[in-house]
């Protein structure tokens, strides 16, 4: 059998794994890049290029050391250091004398090299692409439900296990059939899990760099964190939507982030590049939207996140929202974070008294 | 006497033929001594000043310019950013306007560092607060640069015809300037580098000028890489500054130059991703080749002991 090692993206490599199947191979593949993995990339890597990149490579190389002879990566057209991405990798590899092979996949014509490489017949090639989107569905649908139920379990670990039990399911599912069936069941496992109704947890949106909202490695399992102080999530990559917004742009020339720069024009007039406009636009929509704060992630030095902060700051002072900026190296530790994401629970938190004893009090006074 | 001059001044204003912009004509523009100003040399001041302004160029980076950018700016920036938030926040308050404007590309087919889309809107948002930001988008792949100039000229009320003509003379003066290398003098037996980087970097006063220092002490020639060239050839590389940097270094010669060095700035994202493809053209080429990198905490004698390694170890070359 042969094998296709494919990047990271959290939970979404279950589904990506799917279509890989659609080339008549198997996929090699982790939700979560090893921490294995990131020392080797870091290693090989130059020095003071992002992190995302460093995590790829060592995953890359982790996988030729399997005896995986083929991986891909995703093609970017954006204005960042994603662009090199792939010529990079493939450069360094070559460098360490291994032997795998990288497809680039994205905006490169209708039938892209790697679809040209294995030449399915189109049968088995589009039945499993349909999968992998009915997959990422439910995936999307899972990470919607666990933020919600996370905060307010009242065993703490009930909602990652049954998360996590879905998870394998999925993995496991082979046909339409049973994807659908599992589908079906995802809303009633969580609402299966106690929980504390009376309960009214903070709201914090997540933005950022894709692969940190993403990769539970990378960001030190934030969500998770995140969740146990009691705090609802709403994490702004989901790949369903991002899928869709692509066809939106396909088929109808309609991009979200047309409306988002609609949005966020008052602070910036630029889509710079990655996803720093949906950054500020988020940020600003989560402040009309009443959430508690919000929390910007990025790999340290990251060219259009880091850009873009002077602005978030402004917009944080503006609209009354704090914003707390996370940077990461390969130095962050978990306990780290986990400090620092306890200490802002908390400052959020008595922001929430605080307002609304303010509020309280005006009520009292007017009588 | 004074009702006179009132006088006079009421007829130039309302004679139709003269003096385009009479409320322009003492307005003090600060331009900051970073990104653009190094990118387009001699451009900015010779345009504002040919439309009747007063440009006000913010004072040459040094020590000073960075303790200030380490306690305004933002941590994370690249070490340019920060100069550039130190040199806005020097201009703020002495002058009416400040001129940020957004480089998206300086070439055709190819981008900027994309730090430079939210670049006036950064400053807007933070530094630039109590001043107005004048701003202009200025993008080769779309329109060329007149045609932004001609947009810029209009933002300000300036007649047409007035436009133009600061918009030739700046052009020219901008070529002029492109044109002229920097060069020390050659002494007997001395070593020929060429300096790349990018252009606010190799002309930097702070990043840049220790090393020119130090170089011209050890009796070397410095060359510094030229950015008059048309544009180059389509490679992978998108980014100009990257992709003219690789076209150069690709035509270089052994007997040209003794060696390579690479200015280099902390955090700076482009340069991160190059410096493997420069290191492996120069190592193919046989050119000696070093790259230095400065940040915040640039200390004279480490980067001497540097260069000195450097050229001492090319003496011992077979």
């Amino acid at each position: 059998m042969t094998y296709m090692a494919i990047p990271n993206i959290g939970n979404y490599t279950i589904a990506l794994a799917t279509a890989v199947e659609s080339l008549g191979i198997k996929a090699w593949a982790s939700t979560a890049t090893t921490p294995e993995a990131l020392k080797l990339g870091i290693e090989a890597a130059p020095e003071s290029v992002c992190l995302p990149l460093k995590a790829h490579l060592g995953h890359f190389i982790e996988a030729d050391r399997a005896g995986v002879e083929y991986a891909f990566m995703i093609n970017s057209v954006g204005t960042c250091r994603l662009r090199y991405y792939r010529h990079m990798i493939d450069q360094i590899l070559k460098d360490l004398g291994l032997k795998i092979k990288i497809f680039g996949l994205g905006f490169d014509g209708f039938k892209p090299p790697i679809v040209r490489h294995f030449d399915p017949g189109p049968v088995t090639f589009i039945k499993p692409l349909f999968h992998a989107v009915l997959k990422i569905k439910v995936i999307d649908e899972l990470e919607v439900a666990a933020w919600r139920t996370r905060p307010i379990e009242i065993t703490p670990g009930n909602t990652t296990r049954v998360m996590n039990k879905l998870l394998v399911e999925l993995s496991e599912s082979k046909t339409m059939a049973q994807t659908r069936s599992l589908r079906k069941k995802v809303a009633g496992s969580f609402a299966d899990i106690p929980v504390d109704k009376e309960k009214q947890p903070l709201k914090v949106g997540l933005v950022g760099e894709i692969s940190f909202l993403r990769d539970k490695c990378l960001n030190k399992n934030i969500e998770y964190i995140l969740g146990s102080q009691g705090i609802e999530l709403k994490n702004f990559f989901l790949l369903g939507e991002e899928l869709e917004n692509i066809t939106r742009i396909i088929f109808l020339n309609q991009s979200r982030r047309k409306s988002l720069s609609r949005i966020a024009n008052r602070y910036l007039q630029n889509s710079v590049g990655g996803h720093a406009l949906d950054s500020v636009a988020n940020s600003i929509l989560c402040a009309d939207e009443g959430y508690d704060g919000m929390i910007h992630l990025c790999p340290s030095g990251c060219m259009p996140e880091v850009s873009v902060r002077p602005i978030l700051k402004r917009v944080s002072k503006d609209k009354d929202i704090p914003i707390l900026e996370m940077s990461y190296d390969e130095h962050t530790g978990g306990v780290g974070i986990a400090t620092r994401l306890e200490a802002f629970a908390d400052v959020l938190m008595e922001r929430r008294k605080n307002g609304a004893a303010a509020f309280r009090k005006e009520k009292a006074r007017r009588g | 006497m004074d009702t006179d001059h009132n006088f006079l001044k009421c007829i130039a204003s309302a004679w139709p033929w003269k003096s385009a912009s009479p409320d322009h004509r003492s307005l003090r523009i600060g331009i900051p001594r970073m990104f653009f100003y190094y990118i387009y040399p001699g451009l900015w001041e010779t345009f504002f000043s040919e439309l009747g302004m007063e440009p006000v160029v913010s004072m040459p980076s040094t020590i000073r310019t960075v303790e200030k950018a380490s306690q305004i700016s933002e941590t994370e920036h690249c070490l340019p950013n920060k100069l550039f938030d130190a040199h806005l926040a020097e201009l703020v308050g002495k002058v009416d306007i400040v001129f940020v404007p957004r480089v998206l590309s300086t070439l055709k087919n190819h981008l900027s560092c994309p730090k430079f889309g939210p670049l006036p809107d950064a400053a807007r948002a933070d530094i630039a607060r109590e001043t107005k930001v004048l701003s202009i988008e200025i993008d080769e792949s779309r329109r060329p640069l007149s045609e932004s100039l001609m947009l810029l000229g209009k933002q300000l009320k300036s007649q047409k015809s007035q436009i133009r003509s600061a918009i030739s003379s700046a052009l020219r003066a901008m070529e002029s300037a492109k044109n002229q290398r920097v060069r020390f003098r050659r002494k007997k037996g001395g070593l020929r580098f060429l300096l790349i980087g990018h252009p606010y970097v190799i002309h930097d006063n702070f990043i840049a000028g220790p090393i020119l220092q130090k170089l011209k002490k050890m009796g070397c020639e410095v060359e510094l890489i030229s950015f008059a060239e048309d544009a180059p050839a389509k490679s992978y590389i998108l980014w100009s500054t990257a992709n003219l940097i690789y076209h150069t270094m690709k035509t270089l010669s052994p007997e040209e130059y003794d060696g390579v060095i690479q200015l280099t700035v902390f955090n700076c994202g482009c340069d991160s991703m190059m410096i493997d493809t420069y290191r492996g053209l120069m190592k193919g080429k046989n050119i000696p080749f070093m790259y230095l990198m400065v940040d915040e905490h640039l200390a004279q004698s480490g980067m001497d002991t540097r260069v000195e390694a450097f050229v001492d170890s090319l003496g011992w070359r077979p």
